[in-house]
């Protein structure tokens, strides 16, 4: 009897994986199609992979994706830790004031982000300096949204250190910077970590606030939609399929590292 | 006292996680109305005992028996034992009036009401809140009956553990180191209030302690356990004043253990001389452990006793002094409650019935 | 040096970078073309056809909810509970989809769907008629569940997994089947989960443009995509901010309510 529920539970896992991977599925197998044919398997070839090269609005969009998702990892990475750190040694009162602020980029619409900051940025290029749209804006916005991600990272781990942690630090000789670097950031290091790669996916993910901020530039996901709205075809699917790849071998890798356990 | 009659029979038990086996054979019964202790170091088994008992573990070999109905593979719901859990397992989603009625609520009007004929909803609710509010009052928790359980202090939420189970009116109560997480005032006050509770109610308790004070103050059965087996089974006196082995002697209460020799029937050699003893039926010049407690052990002058010795240290435990002195080549431990500084002599006399000869324990794999 | 002064950069970055913009919203949903002050942007948001689009935004976002609860609920029952919990590639296999890119997923979906897609040639193969996929309400709702699911399972599996063991068995000792012991204890237990869950699809289902306008093929209009024309096609600031407001109030409203239903408010799991 047990046995017969567990085979139902497992087929139940195995209808939602179906489910989810089907589609992704056929994605990769159609890559590999000779033809366009959606439904007649027309020979395996990588001619698609090869047009993927020479597509150079799309190795420029990938080549944008990767500057700004590391570039505005990098910055909020550093903005939040510190960010975090002042905030754990500030009062209450102004420290869930603080908080709360970080929450609005996570709880507002994505929409309604990217449109107030694009008003923002045309205004401020119109009226205060020239600062057109562009790879900079973007990266600006990016930083805006991946920096609470890495403040709620590094808060928790800021909050299981013992308080004594600092003082113990500052009691055996240190000045208060090398405290930081040399006692706390050590301490707090898997919260950075998981921080930074939330951060990273997010802004390699991110659409509609690259979408509004960036202007005449445009990253991966802004060039699929732009594609995509003219309607589906086979070079794309390559293109998911080395994403759906690398997305793999990254989870695989990070498994394997066992950082997994604390991401989910 | 309690009835002899056997309710819970354990025969043959034998259960292993893994590589390790954490009972080995385990024979055991335990009366109607007794309150039984199983007592020993952490890993002796004692709560994997108590756990096949209640359902929550299969053994790999043996049978449990209730009422002499053989129980080993009935789901918990089904048995007529309540558990109280090491850290309470209150249901966090309900205040304590709706903790304390979950399991009435899941009886039907028939078993709450068993002298009624045709019991209808609107009387099983009554009897439950009769019930219910009887319960709260006997553990002095009626003014909390719709709080959280959330805010409730540790020994508070015990004792809301202790009515969740005893509300249904169980026959066998299973009780898993309740106390551990309680300050040792409230420990001591809820030992004694749970025995009065048991002996009032009359149910039978079945608790499980590695705290040997605590066992010798409730129970009237020890069951001491270690390395999944059991090493004595008796009173907490008889437990006490007559230790089957060195383990036993160790674990209850503090003991001198010397080696010795049994020269013949109420006479035995230790520490260079020969002592009157009070037992029998050892092989002649048999090599034994002799216990002596600490407390029985008189502290005269010099040469006035049966041994000389000089203090090595002395601790103020409060009631006590307790003092190691070395004589006849062995550090005593002594209780008294006269004070003897470190360096001095004195004697050691002991009467011959506090000597007590155990069989040397085989020494274990 | 105090440390707090650190905060000061950052706190200096949020709001300039979320106040400041919000406030050029508020300011454009409240004046004219010529700055001057106006309800009248705000109350074309109330006309019959956006509300119309706001109904079936908040519609479809229900629905979509609903359905990632049902099929999400078990899996990540399932997959937490005693038989699977060891496998966690399985797990991880269900959240992997999360990882990648939100659009190559909506692609992925029109792949199917499209009049030309692989359920229509396939159709076609078989002798029957080809049917309209895209473009239709049914996309877009395939399209959210399919993007949105694992959303659903991850809070729930989070909240299933960290139930005491202990409290499973005070249950079952005091007299509950497993049926009952579902029902009466791990469901209400899990709630949290629930919660969590439900804001992880309901916000984004409900402000999403792309899906609607992918999946939609630009004819099944929702708030994400009606204020993402306000703003790139039409030039009509003053009324996507407007709408913006709209979607705000909206997100305000539903994360109230959802807080107002959270029984353990300390059991509210940060999923980061």
């Amino acid at each position: 009897m047990k046995r017969f529920f567990k085979g139902l539970k497992g087929s139940y896992i195995a209808l939602v994986l179906l489910f989810l991977y089907s589609p992704i599925a056929i994605m990769i197998i159609l890559s590999f199609n000779e033809g366009k044919s959606r439904a007649n398997w027309q020979g395996f070839s990588l001619k698609w992979y090869a047009s993927l090269l020479d597509n150079s609005k799309l190795m420029d969009a990938l080549e944008v994706t990767l500057i700004v998702a590391f570039a505005a990892t990098l910055a909020s990475v550093v903005l939040g830790t510190l960010g975090a750190i002042g905030i754990h040694a500030c009062k209450k009162k102004y420290s869930t004031a603080l908080i709360n602020l970080s929450y609005l980029p996570m709880t507002m619409p994505d929409i309604v982000t990217g449109v107030s900051l694009m008003m923002m940025m045309v205004f401020i290029n119109k009226y205060l300096f020239t600062l057109p749209r562009g790879m900079f804006t973007m990266i600006l916005a990016h930083i805006t949204f991946d920096t609470p991600y890495v403040l709620f990272s590094v808060l928790p781990k800021l909050r299981q250190m013992d308080p004594n942690t600092y003082e113990a630090a500052l009691d055996l000789g240190c000045t208060p910077m090398e405290a930081i670097t040399d006692v706390i950031i050590p301490e707090i290091k898997p919260g950075i970590i998981t921080g930074a790669l939330l951060a990273l996916t997010m802004s390699l993910d991110d659409f509609v606030i690259s979408y509004f901020t960036g202007g005449y530039v445009q990253n991966l996901s802004v060039v699929v939609y732009s594609a995509a709205k003219l309607g589906v075809t086979p070079d794309m699917y390559a293109m998911s399929t080395i994403m759906f790849v690398t997305v793999l071998t990254l989870l695989i890798v990070v498994n394997k590292r066992s950082t997994l356990e604390s991401i989910s | 006292m309690y009835e002899n009659t056997k309710l819970i029979e354990l025969v043959g038990i034998s259960k292993s996680f893994g590589d390790t086996q954490v009972l080995k054979q385990i024979n055991l019964y335990i009366c109607r109305s007794e309150f039984v202790t199983l007592l020993g170091p952490s890993g002796c088994g004692k709560t994997t005992t108590l756990r096949i008992i209640g359902g929550f573990e299969s053994p790999d070999e043996g049978t449990v028996l209730f009422d002499g109905k053989d129980i080993t593979g009935v789901p918990p719901y089904k048995r007529r034992v309540n558990t109280i859990f090491q850290k309470y397992a209150l249901f966090t989603h309900l205040n304590v009036y709706d903790n304390v009625a979950f399991g009435l609520r899941l009886k039907t009007p028939e078993e709450l009401l068993p002298g009624v004929a045709k019991p209808t909803r609107a009387q099983a609710r009554e009897e439950i809140d009769r019930r219910i509010m009887r319960m709260l009052r006997l553990v002095k928790m009626e003014a909390y009956a719709k709080r959280g359980v959330d805010a409730l202090s540790g020994g508070q939420q015990q004792r809301i553990a202790i009515a969740r189970a005893l509300v249904n009116e169980p026959e066998v109560l299973l009780l898993d180191e309740p106390l551990g997480a309680l300050d040792l005032k409230l420990r001591r006050e809820m030992q004694l209030e749970l025995k009065n509770m048991q002996q009032q109610l009359g149910i039978t308790f079945i608790y499980v302690t590695h705290d040997q004070e605590e066992a010798l103050t409730m129970s009237d059965t020890i069951v001491v356990m270690n390395g999944g087996v059991i090493q004595q089974i008796g009173s907490g006196k008889s437990i006490y004043d007559e230790p089957k082995n060195a383990f036993v002697a160790n674990f209850i209460g503090d003991s001198n253990i010397l080696d010795a020799v049994m020269n013949e029937d109420f006479e035995v050699s230790a520490a260079g001389r020969v002592f009157e003893c009070v037992d029998e039926g050892f092989d002649k010049n048999e090599p034994v452990d002799m216990v002596v407690r600490p407390e029985d052990i008189m502290l005269v002058g010099e040469d006035v006793g049966m041994l000389n010795g000089v203090v090595k240290s002395v601790l103020f435990k409060g009631v006590h002094y307790e003092m190691i002195i070395e004589a006849g080549s062995f550090d005593w431990k002594v209780h008294s409650t006269a004070m003897y500084a470190p360096g001095s002599r004195v004697g050691l006399s002991v009467v011959p019935s506090n000597i007590h000869i155990m069989h040397k324990m085989a020494r274990e794999a | 040096m105090k440390r707090s002064f650190f905060s000061g950069p950052y706190a200096l970055w949020m709001v300039l970078f979320t106040i400041f913009p919000l406030i050029f919203v508020a300011f454009y949903a409240l004046t004219d073309k010529n700055g001057a002050f106006t309800f009248a942007n705000l109350a074309q948001g109330f006309e019959n056809d956006y509300m119309k689009v706001l109904w079936r935004s908040i519609r479809l976002a229900l629905e979509c909810t609903a359905i990632c609860l049902l099929l999400g609920y078990p899996c990540a029952y399932i997959l937490a509970g005693k038989d699977f919990s060891r496998h966690k590639s399985l797990f991880v296999l269900i959240l992997l989809p999360m990882w990648m890119n939100f659009l190559l997923r909506t692609y992925a979906t029109m792949t199917l769907l499209e009049d030309t897609g692989v359920i229509n040639s396939l159709l076609e193969k078989l002798g029957m008629q080809p049917k309209k996929l895209i473009g239709t309400r049914g996309a877009v709702l395939f399209g959210m569940v399919y993007n949105y699911l694992p959303f659903m399972v991850l809070p729930i599996h989070t909240s299933v997994k960290k139930m005491d063991e202990r409290v499973i068995e005070a249950a079952q000792d005091l007299g509950a089947n497993p049926v009952r012991v579902f029902f009466r204890v791990k469901l209400p237990l899990s709630v949290p989960g629930i919660i969590s869950g439900i804001s992880m699809v309901f916000m984004p289902s409900v402000t999403t443009f792309a899906i609607s306008r992918l999946l939609g093929s630009g004819m099944i209009h929702m708030l994400g995509d009606t204020i993402e024309n306000q703003f790139m096609t039409l030039n009509n600031w003053q009324f996507g901010s407007a709408l913006s407001l709209v979607m705000m109030a909206l997100i305000l409203l539903s994360m109230g309510l959802l807080n107002r239903i959270d029984i353990n408010k300390s059991e509210r799991t940060n999923n980061w």
